[in-house]
């Protein structure tokens, strides 16, 4: 037995020991995948001190660029050589394995300083060029991150649109149906870092990021009636938006972080309002005798997208809030609600029913055109990645709320299980640096 | 010119004849997001003096002839012993949005209060509140269920 492959059995039991011992509560399974996926190498960093976290760094990544179909990593045990500077990678080699993109990199401790340093490379094989030389440093326990972080600039030099793999997702959880409990959770979008952000006895709907991801907005129930609450998700303390009776729901946060769209039914009927978090006041935006709920900002903070059934059926609307014009954008069937703008700002993902069946769509708002993304028929709650390209959303899956995902291209399905009970409502967070 | 601003000028002026590159930034990772759990004390409902059902078309709000009776009849209760108080809770199937459900069911538990206050019961005395999809009485997800499901919920206090 070589050297080599007594390296790479330690490998692989390093490998399926962190696999096993991480314990996740939504775990991303791909259930669909069409198109054959770009084939990258991710070579096992070297270092200078402690193999463990070498290896969690490895797989943390592989697992990222896996998640969503878009990547296939090859085996490191398949790999013809373990480069881990520029000097030492010889394109041919990857040519052979017929691998399109290379991250080579190693790492170091620094006691002293309590810190992890990695320099890393990524290189394009078929043009036999480097796409990047980065150096990244983290605290020592944060090296999740600094791992998620090394995905999300890979990601970026590859597709040309920012990763996602350091973002997180909120959501609602029941664990038992049988005894009234409400969760809301935070989660990495990897599963890991799971905690528990509010429990209450009493329902918990709509949970929403503010624009620097450190604070939730979000429905509570817990005194008998809705209200919404903001949370600082660090320190646990709470801010609940004061209003007199009725609906309070659907809170959406302000591109800039200042404003709160939300429904209130004061006036006797859901319409919107817009909360300012520096004066503490609310002003009303839309004021019809129907239903009005579901608002979301458009990404300059000039519209607001809305639900209403002002025209007999639940429809789409857009709000310009300088002037007040509402115009209806969709048309196609007599159920389309819950819009969110994708970041291109020429799409929204909507709730669409047809033949009485509930899926996530897309719509070019330009045009007009729709298409129904999902084969599930209970689809709520779309949230849209960051940078566009995945949607998540809940459905039921044996009577029991799921959370899923599709990519917008329409090549990748995939389910995000929980192990108890049922989850609903995902949140996605917004990227931040 | 100090010696270090040589040094870089040079490097500059080399880089640009053979075309090399800079080296690297340091990026720095912050510490992993910490997350505080909070939670809500629990909530006690007044106890109730008697409860009613009443039920719903899907996606509709409109009372049918045995849902008016029912308001009716606890418009008369209500008048005949002035201390009572109720609470309506409006509720709707798992199918649409929780949010539209959320206002769906409050203008279900509206269109019994409206009864309420057209029978002479002073608002103040009636209490309404929506759950939209969130309390559901039967889990199933098929007419059977959804059918029990859209409802409001008339509970007097």
């Amino acid at each position: 037995m070589n050297k080599f492959s007594i390296r790479l059995k330690i490998l692989s039991i390093f490998l399926l020991l962190t696999s096993e011992a991480i314990f996740s509560q939504l775990k991303i399974e791909i259930t669909e995948g069409i198109r054959e996926p770009i084939r990258i190498a991710i070579v096992p960093f070297a270092q200078n001190a402690s193999s463990i976290q070498k290896f969690k760094l490895h797989s943390i990544i592989t697992k990222d660029l896996e998640s969503f179909g878009e990547f296939e990593a090859i085996k490191p045990e398949d790999m013809l050589s373990y480069p881990s500077n520029q000097e030492e990678v010889f394109y041919r080699d990857w040519r052979l394995l017929k691998v399109n993109y290379l991250l080579i990199g190693s790492f170091q401790e620094s006691e002293k300083d309590n810190e992890v340093t990695v320099s890393y490379n990524i290189f394009d094989i078929s043009r036999g060029k480097r796409l990047y030389t980065g150096l990244i440093s983290s605290p020592f326990n944060s090296w999740r991150k600094l791992a998620h972080r090394i995905s999300d600039r890979f990601y970026q030099k590859i597709n040309g649109i920012p990763g996602i793999f350091t973002t997180r997702i909120a959501y609602i959880e029941e664990p038992k149906l049988q005894e009234e409990k409400y969760n809301l959770k935070v989660s990495d979008i990897d599963g890991e870092n799971n905690s528990l952000a509010f429990s209450s006895s009493q329902p918990l709907l709509s949970p929403d990021w503010s624009p620097d991801a450190k604070k939730l907005a979000y429905v509570s129930f817990e005194n008998g009636f809705s209200q919404i609450f903001i949370q600082e998700l660090a320190s646990g303390k709470r801010q609940v938006l004061e209003s007199s009776g009725g609906i309070n729901s659907s809170p959406s946060w302000s591109p800039n972080g200042r404003y709160i769209a939300a429904v209130l039914s004061k006036s006797g009927n859901p319409d919107i309002y817009i909360y300012d978090l520096n004066k503490n006041s609310w002003k009303q935006v839309t004021d019809h005798f129907g239903i009005d709920t579901e608002p979301t900002w458009s990404s300059n903070g000039k519209k607001i997208l809305f639900t209403s059934n002002r025209g007999g059926s639940p429809q789409i609307y857009e709000l310009t809030i300088s002037n007040g014009r509402i115009k209806r954008k969709t048309f196609e069937g007599s159920y389309n609600a819950r819009g969110r703008y994708l970041p291109d700002g020429r799409h929204i993902a909507l709730i669409h029913r047809r033949k009485g069946l509930f899926h996530v769509a897309i719509q070019n708002i330009r045009n007009g055109n729709l298409k129904i993304l999902t084969d599930t028929f209970l689809d709520e709650s779309p949230t849209i990645s960051p940078n566009g390209n995945i949607i998540i959303y809940a459905t039921k899956k044996n009577q029991r709320g799921i959370l899923a995902g599709i990519t917008v291209n329409n090549v990748t399905k995939f389910i995000l299980p929980s192990i108890i009970g049922e989850v609903r409502e995902p949140a996605w967070s917004p990227l931040v640096n | 010119m100090n010696g270090l601003a040589v040094f870089f000028a040079l490097g500059i002026a080399l880089c640009s004849v053979s075309g090399c590159s800079v080296g690297p930034i340091l990026e720095k990772t912050s510490n992993e997001s910490q997350v505080s759990s909070v939670s809500a004390s629990s909530y006690k409902e007044s106890a109730i003096k008697s409860s009613s059902t009443v039920y719903f078309a899907y996606d509709k709000y409109n009372l049918g002839e045995g849902s008016l009776r029912e308001a009716r009849r606890i418009a008369d209760q209500m008048k005949k012993n002035t201390s009572l108080r109720i609470r309506i809770e409006g509720h709707c199937d798992e199918r649409g949005t929780r949010e539209y459900n959320l206002a769906l069911g409050e203008k279900r538990a509206n269109a019994i209060s409206e009864i309420l206050t057209l029978n002479g019961i002073s608002s103040r005395r009636v209490n309404v509140v929506s759950y939209g999809e969130e309390r559901p009485v039967s889990l199933g997800s098929n007419e059977t269920s959804w059918s029990k499901n859209r409802r409001a919920v008339l509970k007097i206090y």
